[in-house]
């Protein structure tokens, strides 16, 4: 890995860091009262990297947030959850950038849904019962919504970046 | 940029937000609640079974989960949350439930009130003394 890319990296491991204690601003839980609702900002970070660096930088940089999230948060339990919801939703949107049909808006999309089916997974082998599938389906109608606006702020972020001569890999 | 991304909407996308949506329902049809008359909650914690009451006993009940403590109260068939000490307080914002199969979840508590069907008298056990 060439320098620019591991700064690269770094900056966009500190900036999905912020984005995801950002997103405890909008209490997104009150409204729909079910653990892990949330708004998934820090996706965008994973769908940028996906997209400029390849899925091989996505999971460092993936793998950094999850590990430095959960410490920071004092809350080693919360690491799990974070991991399998992470990893699931990286997978799918690696898969699912692949597409060409599809657009950032439908594999945003996939990527909350995969997030909302790792986090299950996580509470059902965290609880040990099955009680957690029952906020399933509510999870993930609410990961059509978060997915299609992470979507959104992912494509200003590609129509922005367009615009300006930005270096990311030493291919550019 | 590795690839391009497309930046528009594409029909596929509604593709794949209708699958995820089929998912959805696929799900609640397969763990919605059972019902109206949830007889039995059941407490567990760390996935042991602590408690098991029947909703027609109204009152208050306190349970010590992983540290953090939860009041729970009954009332005439619903069972709710009214308080802990948790962080996150997902616990207390689901509100009351009534239907078997409908559960509420502490998870920095690993505390897990489901209902069950039934009214708790089919347990076979008259009275526990002791």
């Amino acid at each position: 890995m060439r320098t620019r890319e591991l700064t690269v990296c770094g900056l966009l491991t500190a900036v999905a860091l912020a984005l995801s204690y950002l997103e405890n601003l909008f209490p997104l839980a009150v409204a729909i009262p079910i653990p892990g609702v949330k708004l998934g900002l820090a996706n965008i970070v994973t769908v940028f990297v996906l997209y400029a660096m390849g899925a091989d930088r996505a999971f460092l940089v993936l793998a950094a947030r999850c590990l430095l999230g959960a410490m920071f948060a004092g809350n080693m339990n919360a690491l799990l959850f974070s991991l399998l919801g992470g990893f699931s939703a990286m997978a799918v949107m690696s898969v699912l950038s692949r597409l060409r049909g599809l657009s950032v808006y439908g594999v945003s999309m996939g990527g909350a849904a995969a997030h909302s089916c790792g986090q299950i997974a996580a509470a059902l082998l965290s609880l040990g019962s099955l009680a957690p599938l029952y906020y399933l389906p509510v999870l993930l109608v609410v990961s059509l919504f978060t997915g299609a606006l992470t979507g959104l702020v992912s494509a200003c972020l590609f129509k922005g970046l367009g615009h300006v001569n930005l270096k990311v890999t030493e291919a550019d | 940029m590795k690839r391009r991304p497309r930046l528009r909407p594409t029909p596929w996308d509604g593709v794949t937000a209708a699958l995820i949506l089929a998912l959805a329902v696929g799900c609640g049809a397969l763990f919605r609640g059972g019902a109206p008359e949830g007889g039995t909650a059941v407490v567990s914690i760390a996935g042991e079974e602590v408690d098991r009451f029947s909703l027609a006993d109204a009152g208050e009940r306190e349970y010590t989960a992983n540290g953090y403590h939860l009041h729970v109260t009954v009332t005439d068939g619903s069972v709710r949350v009214t308080e802990a000490d948790c962080p996150t307080q997902d616990c207390v914002h689901t509100g009351a439930i009534t239907r078997s199969g409908q559960s509420i979840v502490c998870l920095p508590g690993r505390f897990i009130l489901r209902l069950e069907g039934g009214s708790s008298d089919n347990t076979g056990v008259d009275a526990v003394l002791g």
